[in-house]
């Protein structure tokens, strides 16, 4: 008898409780601010410097640039950039050896498809993914942003 | 007991078309088993503990009808979650073979869909959809259960979708 009232004192107990259940579908989910989501690209910052392709542990990132067009100004411009989504783990290790932070974490996760070429994303996809940039982006390489101490 | 569908008013006819839902049968039924998606546990690695999470209180997939089963016999929808290693792979399609119709996939994660880390290993397979046909990829080492429930709903608006117009979502 002792112990069926206690198990209803629990039960009456988590009857007024807080609901813990997220509405997501409903209303959109905060990640928080260090969550690794789909990459932000900005194409103007980059410098064609190839470390995001060497550091990339699955390899799936392509790049290709090409010579500034401006014949005064030297190095190259970005002319391609894909990612290919099936098997990029968002790792974190692109975004955080980019000197310029031409690539930059987000919070997005809203990524599923019906097909395995929809995960192949170029240039314009990520660079149009300017939603939810993640703030605090490591900035180890990039002096001007606080980093490189 | 007759009605005689020629002479109603037009107040009756409002009155019909706010009461009455006109569709075919295929949309009937596509609502039905979109809306109760039994899916086979199939946790294979670390992706299995986020499916584990979603199916919890604090994302609850019984919400969407999506109730976990242990049997191949008793679900309608297997989620691959976690890396299929060619020794799994027979293992895997026969499980699949043992599910009644219609059954539809969730490659859940980098590694059902293409192998992920493990993309240049001998041994785990390239992607499930080389031995089962995949609905929905859901990318992501692992994916948020966030973006399960995402990847769920994307499934659900394909089974009704498909129903309405008779038309497939991606040639398979």
């Amino acid at each position: 008898m002792k112990g069926m009232l206690q198990g209803l004192g629990v039960t009456l107990k988590a009857l007024t409780s807080k609901k813990v259940t997220t509405s997501y579908p409903d209303e959109p989910l905060q990640m928080p601010d260090r969550f690794r989501g789909i990459q932000y690209f900005i194409p103007d910052l980059c410098i064609v410097c190839n470390q995001c392709v060497r550091v990339c542990p699955t390899d799936c990132i392509t790049l290709t640039g090409k010579p500034n067009p401006d014949p005064e100004k030297k190095g190259k411009v970005i002319e391609t950039y894909d990612i290919q989504f099936e098997t990029c783990i968002l790792c974190d290790l692109c975004t955080e050896v980019c000197p310029t932070e031409a690539i930059v974490m987000t919070n997005q996760f809203e990524l599923a498809a019906y097909s395995r070429d929809e995960l192949f994303k170029d240039m314009h996809w990520l660079s149009a993914n300017d939603k939810q940039v993640r703030a605090d982006n490591n900035p180890i390489g990039a002096p001007g942003k606080g980093g490189g101490k | 007991m007759g009605f005689d569908l020629a002479n109603v008013t037009v107040e009756e006819r409002k009155e019909l078309e706010r009461n009455v839902f006109v569709g075919t049968l295929e949309q009937l039924k596509a609502w039905a088993r979109s809306n109760s998606l039994w899916p086979l546990t199939f946790g294979l690695a670390c992706c299995a503990i986020e499916m584990m999470g979603t199916g919890a209180s604090h994302y609850d997939l019984d919400r969407f009808g999506v109730m976990f089963r242990t049997s191949p016999r008793q679900s309608d929808v297997m989620i691959v979650a976690g890396t299929v290693t060619k020794k799994m792979g027979p293992l895997l399609r026969r499980l699949y073979d043992q599910m009644p119709e219609p059954k539809w996939v969730i490659a859940m994660g980098s590694c059902a869909t293409a192998g992920g880390p493990y993309v240049k290993s001998y041994a785990v397979m390239k992607g499930v959809d080389q031995i089962v046909p995949v609905d929905v990829y859901i990318p992501g080492c692992p994916p948020n259960p966030a973006a399960l429930i995402y990847g769920i709903n994307k499934l659900q608006e394909k089974i009704r979708y498909e129903a309405k117009t008779g038309k497939r979502v991606t040639a398979r």
